[in-house]
């Protein structure tokens, strides 16, 4: 291995939700579907778990992008995903405020075979985060 | 030899392939207790040695080993495995508490109970020999574990190979080689018995328009599977005669299967889907390769099947309606396909480096005369009411599952196996418990 | 060697080759063993496999290490494995981390930058994996009470199954007949059994059982509660008040069945002639038929060339086939209708000699015992066999040969692809099988449906006969055509899935619900009011340390369904789901970030 492998500055974070996009993921990897290695996937019950906070600390520690991949309309905890898409609101008001583009954090469903899905979110937010760069947030807000 | 202790339980289960240990598990679940009965050295049967398995391409092992896994250690059921079953004797009249049955423990020469597992003795054996679990294509030591994720872990000493020069006796940490160990007889009594025995390919060797085995390059679908398998004998697709990769592969379908005049009669039910299957890992290892099926019908039945071939289809692989009727040594290790044009224009040849035959699928084991349940014509167990309940046998306590009561893909072979268990509890609970 | 706090141990495979092909993973096993909370790190070509389980085993055993996480394939197909590893050492199997570097990482990704990541999402475990605590699986008390609904052959025989093992059974047809689609066939292939007397042997028991109840025309109107306590609202539609029924159940079978494909008018003249049948109506027609005369009559009319046209309605093509109105198109083999169509033709060849009779296909696929010999039966019997591709399917057109008033034309893959013409006075399609639409009960019950309408199981085989949702399990022509045979094997698994659950009259379910941090509870009740499940989540009134009545939030785990909503709104972070905190979310994003692993 060569030790001066270049170091990866633009990280995604991808919240996949265990029943859908999570095993889409996995789908994506069996077909050896190539996509961009900077990006991490969290297995995740409910994206619904995350405060507001949690996206801006996110960014503060250096997080460039964040997709949820979220299952729609077909998430098993019934209300869930509405109550998900009203904080999405409030936080894009805030990254509007914050000036953080608000490319840098998309919410999407993915399906357990939405293999051409996947890697079109992981692409396109891919080439954002390489546009952008790193997030620059003043770590005191 | 001295009458030795009759060990009980409530099912017998005789094979330790996938049907025998969905069977198991499913028994186990519901607080029965199994034995388990496998003449090879793993559980597992063919299901673990194969590649990846159709239609959702998982790699047959991570989908075996857990089952696997799962019934090595469930505290219901005891595996036998390297076991001859010599006699199963049904007494009906006792209302189904009545199955005995002797099997014979075959030597591994290695103390069971002393072995780790560390294999240093198979490191250090200086003899080679073919490795029937790579399909005869590569070789292993004269001591060594079956395959790498077999279940038991224990070596076993080929003592027709074995030149008794002591290395792995020396070398081994816990004194567990044991080169006089005997055949151990064993009684089993059980309320109830599964048969999973499973099945076997056709023999090549018996094919003489196949060239009886002696063409290079030609070989049979699961020499395949492990061709394609990750732990495989060469780690990749090459062609065993000169290690070529080959760039153009023919599989011949109903290889001694639907057949009267050569084979079997019947449809092997599998070969077109794993055919399919392996064409499209194929063309995933070896992208430039021309992969040809040669073909009558193809059977894509099963749930998302269909959708499976027309993939295959979309991806390149030619499908051609021609019946294989020979096939001859070609230049350069290829070996030449000779078929006949389905449309009736006629018969034509074409080379191929690589020649796979989807050989029929044949009962995996005889149960004349050891047990008596009912055979059709086409040596498979019958069931005496297929269209309500596939899995019963002529006798009353004596269920079937899997290939041994007809070819069947794993999809199948798992519902089925679910099935007998099922029938054998009810069995159980509407007769007087053995123990 | 200065004693750490948290022992990991970090288990890495090789999944011969399909891992270590891309990812060096004696790096990434060294890589981790630098990490502050790893003690342990090791690599096996399996680590699936028993010495792969033994290293973990002993390493708990020994005390090497009290957190677990393994990198390896997808956790859908090892977590349980691995949980199981470490309760046989003795351990809490909830003490498990799971770090996917197979289908997420070798599969995908190549070189180093595959090292980089496996040995991130390693890292992201080991953070995660600090906080884990040991938990126990919640206890419910289940109803040993089992319903069924759809009382089809395979509905029947998941009745009977589940019964004969003392469980109670409640059995729910919506028409007034119990028997579902076998009411409409006659002789079955390939063996000659009769429908009705495979029906009559089964309805008799079924309906003689004391411990099951059948519920004809009835319906599922609602669904609701959870694994062992399930409660139905049926309606009987004899009942003029529509009072609803509710029955409390341990465990639903879905076994909802199947319709034939209906074609649309003008698919191969369906519709259009009065002699373009289907292959149920052909079926109807000869179990009706009484005459002893040489030739199969169709109202009143004596049939001379009868052609059969496989496939009508499946094995469909996108862009080749067109949709049906609704948009449906039917991708799949229907699996049944080759042997129908063969044994309906045996049966007409040997009863009515004068009948001549053309199949026109697109592949034989006669899979089953006795099945191929149904096809050289048929051979034997004389049927003219025609191929066709699905590209250019046989049309059925009018002709003025009063004799045959119609005629289909093929181009015939079996004679040198010539376009031949059949004149025929009649023409039967082998139409397909469809799912009965059961889509408003699905998405009440949150059961997956395939993009072939049928519903969907977890995994062909790991878990054929299983929903996602525990305690709902399926069997028969409601997942995948199916034969008779096949479907009572598939009832008899869903049984004795069902029976396993419910034969200790309590379940043991997996413990990733919220806890509430009663040290931390203030009261505020943000959590009760962002709770989507209701009664999981209450404020109660409780009696401080200090002796003074508070209000705090209270979780009924069994209600519980860990999403998460109450952690995301607790101002005091009192409120967290075991398992799935949001605190080891943030840990592990802060080993993504650190790229201490990453060179």
């Amino acid at each position: 291995m060569s030790p001066q492998a270049e170091k990866e500055d633009n990280k995604i974070l991808i919240l996949a939700t265990e029943t859908c996009a999570y095993p889409g993921a996995d789908s994506v990897g069996q077909a050896h579907s190539p996509y961009p290695a900077n990006t991490y996937i969290l297995r995740v019950r409910a994206p619904v778990l995350f405060p507001e906070s949690f996206y801006f600390d996110c960014f503060k520690k250096g997080i460039s992008g964040i997709i949820i991949m979220s299952c729609g309309e077909e998430c098993p905890y019934d209300g869930a995903y509405k109550a998900l898409a009203k904080r999405l609101d409030a936080v894009y008001k805030k990254m509007k405020e914050m000036a953080i583009d608000l490319r840098r954090l998309r919410l999407t469903a993915i399906c357990t075979v939405c293999n051409r899905a996947f890697l079109k979110e992981v692409n396109d937010m891919d080439k954002s985060v390489r546009e952008l760069g790193p997030p620059l947030v003043n770590p005191s807000l | 030899m001295v009458s030795p202790d009759i060990k009980k339980f409530d099912t017998l289960v005789v094979g330790g392939g996938i049907a025998g240990l969905q069977a198991a598990l499913d028994l186990g679940d519901q607080g029965y207790t199994v034995a388990v009965v496998e003449k090879d050295a793993s559980i597992g049967g063919k299901m673990i040695r194969l590649s990846k398995v159709f239609p959702t391409l998982d790699c047959a092992s991570c989908i075996t080993t857990p089952k696997m896994s799962a019934a090595a250690h469930h505290e219901n059921i005891t595996l036998f495995t390297y076991c001859d079953l010599v006699s199963l004797d049904t007494d009906e009249s006792a209302n189904g508490s009545g199955i005995n049955c002797r099997i014979i423990q075959r030597p591994r020469y290695v103390d069971p109970v002393k072995c780790i597992g560390c294999r240093q003795c198979e490191y250090i054996c200086p003899v080679h020999v073919p490795d029937m679990e790579q399909g005869g294509l590569s070789a292993k030591r004269a001591i060594s574990i079956p395959f790498s994720n077999a279940i038991p872990q224990l070596p076993i000493l080929d003592i027709e190979h074995c030149m008794l020069c002591g290395q792995c006796e020396k070398v081994c940490p816990t004194n567990a080689i044991d080169y006089f160990q005997q055949p151990e007889d064993m009684m089993l009594s059980a309320n109830t018995a599964i048969v999973t025995t499973g099945f076997e390919l056709l023999p090549v060797k018996t094919f003489v328009q196949y060239g009886n085995g002696s063409i290079p390059n030609v070989v049979d679908a699961l020499q395949m599977e492990r061709l394609l398998a990750p732990h495989g004998p060469y780690n990749r697709v090459i062609r065993p005669s000169d290690g070529m990769e080959p760039d153009s592969i023919a599989y011949v379908q109903c290889a001694g299967s639907r057949d009267k005049s050569h084979g079997v009669p019947y449809c092997s039910r599998v070969c077109c889907m794993y055919a399919i299957k392996q064409a499209m890992l194929l063309s995933g290892s070896l992208p430039l390769a021309d992969i040809t099926i040669y073909y009558m019908d193809i059977r894509a039945f099963g749930k998302g099947y269909e959708q499976f071939y027309q993939n295959a289809k979309a991806m390149g692989i030619e499908f051609v309606k021609a019946k294989v009727a020979r096939i001859d040594q070609g230049d350069n290790g290829s070996a030449t396909v000779r078929y006949e044009r389905q449309d009736g224009s006629g018969t034509a040849s074409q080379d191929h480096d690589l020649v796979v035959l989807s050989m029929g699928v044949v009962p995996g084991w005889n149960p004349e005369p050891i047990c008596a349940v009912s055979k059709s014509t086409d040596h498979f167990i019958t069931s005496i009411k297929p269209k309500i309940s596939p899995v019963l046998t002529s006798i009353n306590g004596v269920f079937v599952a899997g290939a041994a009561a007809g070819p069947k893909d794993i999809v199948d072979t798992i519902t089925e196996s679910g099935s007998a268990a099922m029938e054998a509890a009810k069995f159980m609970s509407n007769s007087p418990r053995g123990n | 060697m200065e004693e750490k706090k948290n022992k990991v141990g970090v288990y890495i495979c090789y999944c011969g080759g399909n891992i270590s092909d891309h990812v060096d993973v004696e790096e990434v096993r060294n890589r981790a063993l630098k990490l502050p909370d790893v003690t342990v790190a090791r690599t096996n070509m399996f680590m699936c496999s028993d010495p792969g389980q033994e290293m973990i085993i002993e390493d708990l055993k020994s005390g090497k290490i009290d957190r677990v996480v393994v990198a390896s394939c997808a956790p859908s197909l090892h977590e349980t494995t691995f949980r199981g590893a470490i309760e046989r050492a003795g351990s809490n199997p909830f003490i498990y981390e799971h770090a996917n570097i197979r289908e997420q990482v070798s599969w995908v990704h190549h070189g180093d930058p595959a090292t980089d990541k496996a040995a991130i999402l390693i890292a992201s475990a080991t953070a995660k994996a600090k906080h884990l605590k040991p938990l126990a699986p919640i206890h419910v008390d289940a109803k040993r009470h089992a319903t069924v609904i759809g009382g089809g052959i395979a509905g029947i025989k998941t009745a009977l199954d589940i019964a004969g093992q003392g469980i109670d059974v409640t059995l729910i047809e919506r028409s007034p007949l119990l028997g579902g689609q076998l009411n409409s066939l006659g002789q079955l292939a390939p063996y000659g059994d009769h429908a009705s007397d495979i029906l009559k042997e089964l309805i008799d028991q079924v309906t003689g059982h004391t411990a099951i109840t059948i519920h004809t025309n009835t319906k599922v109107e609602a669904v609701s509660g959870y694994v062992g306590n399930f409660s139905l609202n049926l309606l009987k539609k004899s009942d003029p008040e529509n009072i609803p029924l509710t029955l409390d159940t341990g465990a639903i079978v879905m076994a909802t069945g199947s319709v034939s494909y209906t074609p649309f008018k003008g698919e191969y003249g369906f519709g259009q002639y009065e002699s373009v049948i289907t292959l149920p109506e052909l079926i109807r027609l000869l179990k009706a038929n009484t005459s002893s005369r040489s030739m199969l009559e169709v109202n009143g009319k004596p049939i001379k060339n009868m052609v059969m046209i496989h496939c009508v309605g499946s094995r469909q093509i996108p862009g080749i086939h067109p949709p049906k109105e609704n948009g449906t198109l039917n991708e799949y083999c229907s699996r049944t209708c080759c042997s129908a169509m063969l044994n309906a033709a045996n049966q007409i060849r040997e009863t009515f000699p004068e009948t001549s009779i053309y199949e026109m296909y697109r592949d034989i696929r006669t899979y089953g015992r006795g099945q191929e010999e149904l096809y050289m039966q048929a051979s034997a019997n004389k049927v003219v066999f025609m191929r066709y591709e699905a590209d250019e399917p046989p049309e059925v057109s009018k002709n003025d040969d009063p004799d045959y008033p119609l005629q289909v034309r093929i181009k015939d893959g079996l004679t040198f692809n010539e376009s031949l013409t059949v004149p025929a006075d009649l023409v039967v399609l082998a139409t397909g099988i469809e799912p009965n639409d059961v889509t408003n009960l699905a998405s009440q019950m949150k059961l997956p449906i395939g993009t072939d309408r049928f519903l969907l199981e977890v995994h062909p085989k790991l878990r054929p006969v299983e929903f996602p949702i525990t305690g709902i399990f399926l069997a028969g022509t409601c997942q995948a055509p199916m034969d008779s045979g096949e479907a009572c094997n598939a009832a008899g698994a869903a049984a004795v899935k069902a029976s396993a659950l419910l034969s200790k009259g309590y379940i043991e379910l997996d413990p990733f619900v919220a806890e509430v941090d009663t040290d931390k509870c203030q009261g505020h009740g943000a959590c009760v009011e962002a709770c989507i499940k209701e009664g999981a989540l209450t404020l109660m009134e409780v009696i401080n340390p200090d002796g003074n009545p508070v209000k705090q939030a209270q979780v009924t785990p069994a209600m519980c369904l860990g999403c998460g909503a109450c952690a995301a709104v607790c101002p005091e972070g009192a409120i967290d789901i075991n398992g799935w905190a949001l605190k080891q979310y943030e840990d592990m994003v802060d080993a993504i970030v650190s790229d201490s692993v990453a060179v």
